[in-house]
């Protein structure tokens, strides 16, 4: 994460050459000349942009020259638009080769803000799984380390925690999904020193606004979110239904940038990782991460016309 | 492993339909001309239920051995497992069901023992027609390139139900079915999840 917001404007005119012209509609003409939106990372004050890239299902693709070409092709658009953060696991099949190979091909190992995962039952394989993921991601080091799911979390925890001081990762986090295991996970954050933490939240899963969301707040650690489409099911209930003439105020046109506005606009999360194995979706999304965010009265509003039409 | 518990299926499945048959896609590509051995077996089991020789039974046996193990090897291991994190253990499954069909079918001569169920016999023709000649039509059927077919000997699908319509044929102990109808049910669940 290397100079984001000084870089950022200049990424996303870049981002318009590189062909996603036909979105230069008034709104998008605005929010490219607004900078990216960033959130910060409270424990170390740094700002990563609010929308990364998450890679479980979309990278999986084995060893297919084609589809490579094509992750390396969707990562090359993030980048353009100004994107950091790529997180994987190695639960994820190939997804972390996959992002190793469209790093090489993009000579973008040393700017990509590097999250990924540890995820054995083992405790005594973590170490080598996570040495052959920075491998498979052929970078210096991971930016984040997660515990993946809470599994094994003690043990993970304490090795990461004695990477993080050896310099070996810079951040520590632990993750869950799918609304599982919250409330062990809220005993971690109030007891561990986590510089991170990721869950599934999405405009109708909202359950950790009450509690998760404001207990990073009151910890200080940032927050990952992960479907925020619910997998992809949010977007296949909502293409056919009409976006609201009111989205345009904030910037949003398509249900996609939509409900990550709705994410990222909330002010706990620091930021969400929609997958994806479409140039034109990551397109769509990045444009998210440009222009206005909704205020709570707009989130407000946003709930409730979902709520109503799904 | 209690967290095991709280995946639902959905979660353990983490690669797409797409990149699921672009494999088999690739996989027909990189194995030619492999399929004229998978055919020949095919032939080679229909003839042996037609004219029935002294060898059909053991013939059989060893045919399902090799097309176990192959698909164990060349397609769950190799390819399969690339994508899915778990396919080295279906592919551990596969080879059990080769080496207990090498030893009752090959080593002990017990593919002889012909069902007198008229049922099973015509169920077990239909199901073994219907895995060769239709299954692999079902990628082209289904709208997709008809370079991702699944045949039997190759992929694991056509495999097991070949497997099961000719264990109906004969008299065989329940052990022998465990594996492949295990298979069908996953790959089914799987297919449905994805």
């Amino acid at each position: 994460m290397k100079d984001q917001n000084t870089q950022s404007r200049r990424r996303f005119l870049k981002f318009i050459a590189c062909g996603a012209g036909s979105l230069l509609s008034p709104r998008f003409i605005n929010a490219a000349t607004s900078p990216i939106i960033t959130k910060t990372i409270p424990s170390s004050n740094e700002k990563i942009p609010a929308i990364g890239l998450g890679s479980s299902r979309t990278f999986n693709v084995g060893n297919d020259s084609q589809a490579l070409d094509n992750v390396a092709e969707v990562m090359r658009h993030f980048f353009i638009a100004g994107g950091s953060l790529i997180d994987s696991s190695p639960m994820y099949g190939s997804s972390q080769p996959a992002i190793g190979y469209g790093l090489n091909k993009l000579g973008k190992n040393s700017d990509v803000f590097a999250a990924d995962k540890v995820w054995t039952w083992n405790t005594d394989l973590g170490s080598g799984q996570m040495e052959k993921s920075r491998k498979y991601w052929n970078i210096d080091a991971f930016d984040l380390m997660q515990v993946h799911n809470l599994v094994e979390w003690e043990e993970h925890l304490e090795l990461l925690k004695k990477m993080k001081k050896r310099g070996e990762i810079r951040y520590i986090g632990i993750t869950t999904s799918h609304g599982r295991q919250h409330d062990e996970l809220a005993e971690i954050m109030k007891t561990q020193p986590l510089d991170f933490v990721q869950f599934s939240y999405n405009i109708i899963d909202r359950e950790v606004e009450e509690k998760l969301l404001p207990l990073a707040r009151e910890h200080g650690i940032a927050t990952i979110i992960n479907r925020p489409f619910q997998r992809g099911d949010l977007i296949d209930e909502l293409e056919d239904k009409p976006l609201p003439s009111w989205a345009a105020q904030i910037g949003c046109e398509n249900w996609s940038q939509f409900l990550l506005k709705f994410v990222v606009s909330h002010p706990d999360v620091t930021c969400t990782i929609p997958a994806t194995s479409q140039v034109a979706h990551i397109k769509e999304n990045m444009l998210a991460c440009y222009g206005k965010l909704p205020d709570q009265a707009m989130r407000t509003r946003m709930i409730e016309y979902v709520e109503k039409i799904i | 492993m209690g967290e095991l518990a709280s995946y639902h299926l959905s979660d353990l499945i983490l690669f797409s339909q797409s990149t699921y048959f672009r494999l088999f896609e690739l996989y027909n590509q990189a194995v030619w001309p492999v399929h004229l051995l998978a055919i020949s077996f095919a032939c080679l089991i229909v003839y042996a239920f037609w004219k029935k020789p002294a060898w059909s039974g053991r013939s059989i046996a060893a045919i399902l051995v090799v097309s176990w193990s192959w698909v164990a090897v060349a397609f769950l291991y190799q390819r399969f497992y690339q994508i899915h994190v778990v396919a080295n253990v279906y592919a551990t499954g596969f080879i059990v069901q080769a080496l207990l069909m090498l030893w009752y079918g090959v080593l002990k001569n017990r593919l002889i023992d012909f069902s007198k169920s008229k049922m099973r016999i015509k169920a077990g023709s239909v199901l073994l027609i219907l895995s060769l000649c239709v299954y692999p039509l079902i990628a082209v059927i289904s709208g997709r390139s008809w370079m991702q077919f699944e045949m039997f000997a190759l992929a694991p699908d056509p495999t097991a139900l070949v497997t099961v319509a000719v264990f109906m044929f004969f008299k065989l102990p329940v052990i022998l079915y465990v594996i492949p109808v295990l298979w069908l049910v996953i790959s089914a669940v799987t297919l449905s999840a994805m």
